[in-house]
């Protein structure tokens, strides 16, 4: 049973600081019971909110996952006016919006990220790394609004039949393209994923050790040289962990996406057709939901969506964690 | 080595003669007891390095014979870590300012014909800290400056490799671990890596930065070792903050301290036996003495 | 290794360097410019949003705008401050059950270590990343759907569970890297536990707990989807208004929507900006 000792870690073995942890220890005096009160209890409610969430989550759920069974997590149809209930292509809808921003996402936050901690001006990298972001602090709504009036008629009249008639890869944008759809909804994405993207993997960067660098430029590379051989391999599992929390942002972004994407729970011909996913589904289908199966679908549908991200955010945070680069065996190693 | 710590048991190699240049005091060029014909490696002459207003190194003129070792000794701070990355234009990266002439044979290491990036694959650098590529292998490491500099060819990295691995006694540790990540190596074995990695470019010079100062015992005796039989053929600098180290090791030695205005600054260069025993400047026999630093 | 091939070596590496330079320098530029390019490309949605936020929405922006309640469709003269108020009530009432439970937590965090608080720091940093449409449905279930109703109360509560794992780890953050030792002394000096945190840790840590804080409110702000589940009708909050004005097909109330947009953009960036202003601050001071 641990004391309520103090969070620090030790210092130093010796004797100041075994007099420190024996003066810190645990002594009830009058009046402190009030303090501990209210932190266990500050404490006790926030772990409540946790459980309750989890749930009232499953509760809800329950209802339409009795229902369809686990085959709602890869049944293809959401039709709730047929009553037929699957997220299976809602789950798709959302991995692929997600693949395309993260096309869209990684080259231009790692090529950026690069140029802000490698390669740009010393007095251009502060300001231009504050202004990226700002970005982040942007509603998802106004992001929302701004795609769906402004980019809408420029993606259905410019930008999608200029995609369609590319050489190699026009094929994925062919079909209908009136405006709202999974390609503008990845673009929405990417905007709103850009900035941890680029913060991250200019953390990454940073950390790497400017030795390597120095050690890359002393062979007789160049600078790009370095950059690329040298420091961002070193960077590697940072950067992979920048990507994978972008991947859990962008999966659980729904009111921007449903704005932009169209509302069709059906699979997509091409990428410019109109899509659905798991967030936009809920956004969408919400208020009309009919009480019981109904709406407990819908809730369903925040279940899954809730799995998913949680699973992709601790395996980014776990990335973060592990850090970069391994330095084995150096200083004080034998032989 | 017999006697005690400062005596060699090797007598003096050959030592470039050098026409003199400035007389202040504090500025010294290596002296020989006998002349020879081969010109210096590398010539330094007034050179200072300062970081905005302020000066960390400076008027520094010095010879560095070709094919020895030459140390740089002195306390820390007084500016020969400064010094040797100014060598190899290190600074172009730091915003050091580089005043003086620096030249590698007849080649001006700051003129404005000179490729930085030609000028340093001639200059190799050996870092404090060891510090291999960590998402690279052994082999992936020791080629790397090859591929840097646009060298192709399986078979010629192979064999490059295996000649660096050699020269840098590390080829029978390693040889059968190839392709395993380098950073599995222990830290002697890091630095060795490294050596092999600056060797394989095939330098003129290679320069050294304390290169022991993160190992062991063990690992900084084989590394010495390594240093007086690599000096055949490439030309060592080798900056060390040990004394003993310096008198083991190298030829020559120069000898940098503090002036009064916090500058550090070149007191006496010359051959260290000589430098050891019978140093001109006082205050090199106090620094030698331990009564300084 | 004989000499021969040694020396055919090393005029090989010099050759092979001299050559390929050129090319290796003019790879380097194209690959610099392409990052620049990258980094233009990231400052290019913010400005475009700027761009196409205020225009818009100042054409709609005005006094009356900003003071005027909502008037039925067609008749002139409305605005947006129920939408306002609303708002400001909701993040009020979110941040005085927020602000307390944080900084309690936090102080528990502070003091413990040990499997039980690695848990709930953990929780901490799992629910940061849980999407704001899951904390509605959430706040649905548990304050909505049992009390037929919507509610302010219930909005609150979505905003307050969601910034609830921001300000706890801030308030922990700040707490540890400023108040650690001040907290040692005042123990170590024979103070109450309580009469410590209050007087020293919480004082010393202000600066950074506020900082911290105000990113979170930001963020509160801004959200749409908590309230989606929540509030009866669009009126009663900015976010909302946007989105269902924004999603209809009429041009004025995409107007409304504009403005409202770019009122709700100026009040979280300036408070985003404030924050960093702030942190830059406290870092400043702290060297």
């Amino acid at each position: 049973m641990s004391s309520d000792s103090t969070g620090a870690l030790p210092r130093e073995g010796g004797p100041v600081s075994r007099v420190r942890a024996a003066l810190l220890q645990k002594r009830t005096r009058p009046g402190e019971h009030a303090y501990t009160v209210l932190r266990w209890g500050g404490a006790g409610l926030f772990a409540a909110v946790v459980v309750a969430l989890l749930i009232s989550i499953a509760a809800s759920s329950s209802q339409a996952l009795a229902h369809s069974g686990v085959g709602f997590l890869w049944s293809g149809t959401w039709n709730p006016a047929a009553g037929e209930y699957g997220a299976g292509i809602l789950v798709v809808g959302t991995l692929l919006t997600t693949a395309v921003a993260m096309v869209i996402v990684v080259p231009i936050g790692l090529g950026t990220a690069a140029f802000l901690s490698e390669l740009a001006p010393g007095w251009l990298a502060g300001p231009l790394s504050t202004l990226i972001g700002l970005l982040a602090a942007v509603p998802s709504i106004v992001v929302g609004l701004w795609g769906l009036i402004v980019l809408t008629p420029i993606f259905a009249n410019q930008v999608e039949p200029f995609l369609a008639s590319m050489p190699l890869l026009g094929w994925l944008f062919r079909g209908e393209a009136y405006g709202p759809s999974i390609l503008l909804a990845s673009v929405v994405l990417a905007v709103m994923t850009l900035p941890t993207m680029v913060a991250l993997s200019r953390t990454a960067l940073a950390a790497v050790p400017v030795a390597d660098r120095e050690a890359a430029l002393a062979l007789g590379a160049t600078r790009w040289q370095a950059v690329r051989k040298a420091v961002i391999p070193a960077a590697r599992s940072g950067i992979q962990a920048a990507v994978t929390l972008a991947v859990g942002r962008a999966m659980g972004e729904s009111i921007a996406v449903a704005m932009v994407i169209g509302n069709r729970p059906a699979l997509p011909t091409s990428l410019t057709a109109p899509g659905a996913t798991l967030g936009s589904a809920i956004v969408n289908q919400f208020a009309e939901a009919s009480p019981g199966l109904g709406a407990s679908s819908v809730i369903a549908l925040g279940a899954v969506l809730l799995l998913l991200t949680v699973a992709v955010n601790a395996g980014g945070q776990a990335l973060l964690r592990s850090g970069g680069g391994h330095r084995a065996g150096t200083a004080g190693a034998l032989r | 080595m017999s006697g005690g710590p400062f005596d060699r048991a090797e007598p003096l190699t050959l030592v470039a003669e050098q026409p003199a240049a400035a007389n202040t005091a504090a500025s010294a060029l290596t002296h020989g007891h006998q002349s020879s014909a081969a010109p210096p490696a590398v010539t330094l002459e007034g050179v200072r390095v300062s970081f905005g207003d302020h000066v960390a190194v400076r008027n520094v003129t010095l010879a560095i014979p070709a094919r020895q070792v030459t140390a740089l000794i002195g306390p820390s701070g007084c500016g020969k870590t400064t010094l040797l990355r100014a060598v190899n234009r290190l600074h172009d990266h730091t915003g050091g300012r580089v005043d003086g002439s620096i030249k590698l044979g007849d080649i001006d290491v700051y003129g404005a014909d000179t490729r930085p990036e030609l000028i340093r694959r001639r200059i190799g650098m050996v870092f404090q800290r060891p510090n291999p590529f960590p998402a690279m292998s052994v082999f992936e490491n020791v080629v790397s400056g090859l591929r840097f500099n646009g060298v192709r060819g399986r078979a010629m990295l192979r064999d490059a490799a295996e000649s660096a691995l050699r020269h840098a006694a590390l080829w029978d540790t390693v040889k059968d671990r190839l392709h395993q990540p380098a950073v599995r190596l222990s830290g002697g074995q890091q630095q060795r890596l490294c050596i092999a990695r600056a060797l394989a470019v095939e330098p003129d010079v290679l320069l050294m930065d304390e290169p022991c100062s993160a190992l062991d015992p063990i690992a900084t005796a084989k590394i010495e070792e390594l240093i007086t039989r690599l000096a055949a053929d490439v030309t060592i600098v080798l900056v060390t903050h040990n004394m003993f180290q310096a008198a083991r090791v190298s030829d020559q030695a120069a000898v940098f301290l503090l002036g009064e205005d916090r500058v550090g600054e070149l007191v006496e260069a010359g051959a260290t036996d000589e430098l050891f025993h019978e140093p001109k400047n006082p205050r090199t026999r106090d620094y030698v003495a331990g009564r300084v630093g | 290794m004989s000499v021969a091939s040694a020396v055919s070596r090393r005029e090989l590496v010099r050759a092979a360097a001299q050559r390929s330079l050129t090319r290796r320098r003019i790879n380097g530029r194209i690959a610099q410019a392409l990052c620049a390019v990258a980094a233009v490309a990231s400052v290019a949605p913010l400005v475009a949003l700027l761009y196409y936020t205020i225009s818009r929405g100042a054409q709609v922006l005005s006094w009356g705008f900003l003071v005027n309640a909502p008037t039925p469709p067609g008749i002139p003269g409305g605005g947006i401050s129920t939408a306002i108020t609303g708002s400001a009530e909701i993040v009020g009432l979110a941040l005085v059950i927020a602000i307390p439970i944080a900084l309690l937590a936090a102080l528990f965090l502070f003091e413990r270590s040990g499997r039980l608080a690695a848990a709930l720091r953990f929780s901490a940093d799992v629910l940061t990343g849980v999407p704001s449409i899951i904390i509605g449905i959430f706040a649905y279930a548990l304050l909505v759907l049992p009390l037929h109703a919507f509610s302010d109360l219930a909005a609150a509560f979505a905003l307050a569970v969601l910034m609830l794992p921001i300000m706890i780890r801030a308030d922990e953050e700040a707490m540890r890297t400023i108040a650690l030792d001040l907290w040692e002394a005042g123990i170590a000096l024979g103070a109450r536990r309580g009469r410590v945190a209050r007087s020293v840790v919480l004082r010393g840590a202000l600066p950074d707990l506020v900082t911290g804080n105000l990113l979170a409110i930001a963020r509160a702000v801004g959200e749409t989807a908590p309230l989606l589940f929540t509030l009866a009708t669009p009126v009663a909050a900015m976010t909302l208004l946007i989105y269902t004005d924004g999603t209809q097909a009429f041009p004025i109330a995409q107007e409304t929507a504009w403005g409202t947009a770019l009122v709700l953009l100026a009040f979280v960036l300036l408070l985003s900006v404030a924050a960093k202003i702030a942190a830059w601050r406290i870092s400043r001071r702290a060297r």
